[in-house]
């Protein structure tokens, strides 16, 4: 079996940069990610990758996974199946041909998005119902089109969609969305877009294709594109199963040196317990990880008391 | 390779990023590809529709066989690569 000082799962924006510090670190590393690139690859442009003053996700991640290639390290397009502990700093990470043996495991293993559950969100899915509007946006060329969430992310959607169809709806079920301020403004200028508040969709219907959206407030919307952002869920299960400590949110709870309640086990990026979850977040987290499990390895690993 | 080659198309849009993986994956294996961008072809784009029954990318369309989004092991069997 092959054997690692680190294993990293998750190749997106937390688990790249942990893999460029563990090489200087040293330590034998390996990535394996279902997704090289991460959640971020379908975001149209970042704007807030200090250092880039704008690109899309797809290129910075490139750029990233580079680097991470200059360093030396492999990076396994694949599904982590179980992760083991089998006593102190020895893990088997196991994918589904092969086994590996790890002394520290970060979980870098972010989000996975959250569908509405009504009907008709399943039946249409790909035919009008889409979760990312850089892939299927382009297709709704001078269609109305719904953005269903208040987020930051459904606003850069909206935005990214008035590009192309002739009208965005930002349907959301609270009082305002709460966009990064820029983006709130280049909301508010955008004629295509309009706000309809304080709506939660009960159904999408149509026939072949999506035809529109009811509201459980009574009246409906004539769309032909359904965009479902609505948040995302941590990708926390492997995880639990170890026996690492999750909040409320299902969130993996880390300290300060990006450590768990397990000796060698460590999380960073989306699916950890930070409450403003940005990509830069996410990679000084995995930095700090990588850190950490340098020293865990040459020196001490328990968890600071908090 | 005794096997015939069949003809592949991508129907894409250019900011689909699992549009971009699945052209990286043929570039990687030397597999020529003719590739439609629907985001500006109206009539490519309703091929694309009528052969996969639904609308999103990309549609990878290998010797008739549809494959709708980034299916690797689906795109693998198609080819007859291993």
């Amino acid at each position: 079996m092959e054997e690692y000082d680190f294993i990293i799962i998750g190749a997106g924006s937390a688990g790249l940069p942990a893999a460029v510090y563990a090489a200087r670190f040293r330590l034998k590393t390996l990535v394996i990610g279902e997704v090289v690139g991460g959640t971020i690859i379908n975001t149209h442009i970042v704007e807030n990758w200090p250092g880039v003053v704008s690109a899309t996700g797809w290129d910075l991640m490139e750029t990233l996974k580079k680097h991470v290639d200059a360093n030396n390290v492999p990076v396994l397009d694949e599904k982590v199946l179980s992760v083991e502990r089998k006593g102190p700093l020895n893990f088997i990470v196991k994918t589904s041909d092969k086994s590996f043996k790890a002394k520290t495991v970060l979980f870098a293993t972010g989000t996975e998005r959250k569908k509405l559950n009504v009907p008709g969100e399943k039946e249409f899915e790909n035919k009008g119902v889409s979760y990312c509007a850089v892939c299927d946006g382009a297709l709704f060329k001078n269609k109305e089109v719904a953005v269903i969430g208040g987020s930051d992310s459904a606003a850069k959607e909206a935005l990214f969609l008035a590009e192309h169809a002739s009208k965005v709806y930002i349907i959301h079920r609270g009082d305002k969305i709460r966009p990064e301020p820029i983006n709130g403004e280049r909301v508010k200028n955008n004629k295509k877009i309009e706000l309809m508040l304080k709506k939660n969709v009960k159904e999408i219907f149509g026939d072949k294709m999506v035809k529109g959206v009811k509201f459980v407030e009574g009246g409906e919307l004539k769309v032909e594109g359904v965009f479902v952002e609505i948040g995302a869920n941590p990708n926390s299960g492997l995880a639990a199963k170890l026996g690492v400590k999750l909040n409320e949110k299902n969130e993996i709870i880390i300290d300060h040196e990006s450590k768990t309640n397990i000796e060698g086990i460590f999380a960073a990026g989306d699916v950890a317990d930070r409450h403003f979850k940005q990509a830069i977040t996410g990679a000084a987290e995995g930095v700090i990880a990588a850190f950490s499990a340098y020293e865990c390895i040459n020196k001490n690993c328990a968890m600071e008391q908090q | 390779m005794a096997a015939e080659k069949s003809t592949v198309l991508i129907y894409s849009t250019p900011t689909c990023v699992y549009c971009k993986m699945a052209k990286k994956f043929f570039a990687e294996n030397g597999v020529e590809y003719k590739e439609f961008n629907v985001a500006d072809d109206y009539e490519k784009a309703v091929e694309m529709i009528k052969k996969s029954g639904q609308q999103g990318v990309p549609v990878i369309d290998i010797g008739g066989k549809i494959i709708v989004g980034f299916d690797k092991n689906a795109i693998k069997e198609a080819l007859g690569l291993n």
